[in-house]
């Protein structure tokens, strides 16, 4: 059902264009034509933070860092089982995808650890890669309030999720 | 940003050298190549969704959008900025349904839009906070990797996270207009 919106969407989309007398090809390419810039701009941001991601979970800290955590995380109703996995998503989407694929596997889809996985994995973005790729060459850099304002109601929303999934 | 780079940076490395010092460049280039083929599949995602976007707003649908969304938008961003809140307009649409693709560049054009101008720098941190929330209708990619590894009921954790997204989103809404800072010299 909800795989059927973007197809109409595009659909809906490129039918009022023609209506409209758009030249949809050449609108499209004009539109396509942008994604170069664009993508030039973000890569020297996206290379330092993966980069450091990368040297981080390789030394072994981000390890380290979420065994120290998981006191905490139970005290706020995270189970450890996905301690990692909320520890990494701030940084790569892509990364938490495998991860929560990995729990899922170990626990089975249906179990309550990987639905809270799903949850906490849907119900907030990768702060820190956001940031990386929204502040992007311009003039201000990302202010230290709105990180940490951003930081912290994605813990918010992992505890929410956590919560809401042992009441549904 | 330069400061929490500086110290993850020392204190990784200094890590991996004692435990590994022959793994220190492969985990550096490793980030960079990931770096590299995310750009890559971005600028894939990137090209059909300003194609499409393109067309809609030579149709000007985007137009319609913006006016439809105006009343929100304004009021969310405090700025008056017409191109501003047509940009924003995509991006909150985008991200209820789900197409990241679509909202990342719509989101980045508000961003630059709203750099020159007075009240920005608050503005930018609201679309930030609303972005990283990721408020959307249905969880698209956590309900299909569910059901590909055989959830008997992926779909059980829509009203959960979207219960939790929206929690986190009025957080830090609350706390952008409750706090000062942002707001002097703009």
């Amino acid at each position: 059902m909800s795989a059927l919106i973007l197809p109409l969407l595009f659909i809906v989309v490129i039918l009022i264009a023609a209506c409209k007398k758009v030249r949809v090809y050449d609108s499209f390419c004009r539109g396509a034509k942008e994604s170069v810039p664009l993508v030039l701009s973000l890569f020297p941001y996206l290379a330092a933070m993966l980069a450091l991601a990368s040297l981080f979970e390789e030394s072994g800290l981000s390890a380290l860092l979420a065994r120290a955590l998981s006191p905490a995380f139970s005290f706020l109703g995270i189970p450890e089982e996905i301690a990692g996995l909320v520890l990494v998503k701030p940084f790569s989407g892509s990364a938490s995808a495998a991860v929560l694929a990995d729990i899922c596997a170990r626990f089975g889809a249906d179990s309550y650890i990987a639905r809270c996985a799903a949850a906490v994995y849907a119900s907030g973005e990768t702060v820190f890669y956001l940031s990386a790729v929204y502040y992007a060459g311009l003039s201000r850099r990302p202010p230290a309030f709105a990180l940490a304002v951003a930081a912290a109601s994605n813990l918010l929303a992992v505890v929410a999720a956590c919560f809401f999934c042992r009441i549904f | 940003m330069n400061i929490l780079f500086l110290l993850l940076f020392l204190l990784s490395s200094a890590a991996l050298a004692l435990r590994e010092p022959a793994a220190f460049l492969p985990a550096l280039m490793d980030g960079a190549e990931r770096a590299l083929r995310l750009s890559a599949s971005l600028c894939a995602v990137y090209a059909v969704w300003l194609g499409v976007l393109q067309i809609a707003k030579d149709a000007r649908l985007t137009d319609g959008l913006a006016r439809l969304l105006r009343p929100l938008t304004s009021r969310l961003l405090g700025v008056k900025d017409e191109e501003a809140l047509r940009h924003a307009a995509v991006n909150f649409s985008a991200n209820l349904l789900g197409a990241g693709g679509a909202a990342t560049p719509a989101g980045v054009a508000a961003m630059r839009r709203l750099d020159a101008l007075s009240g920005g720098r608050r503005a930018q941190a609201v679309l930030f906070a609303v972005n990283c929330a990721g408020l959307q209708l249905i969880p698209v990619t956590a309900v299909a990797l569910r059901e590909r590894l055989g959830a008997a009921a992926p779909y059980d954790v829509i009203l959960p996270v979207f219960l939790a997204s929206a929690a986190a989103l009025a957080f830090s809404l609350v706390l952008l207009r409750l706090l000062p800072f942002g707001r002097r010299k703009d």
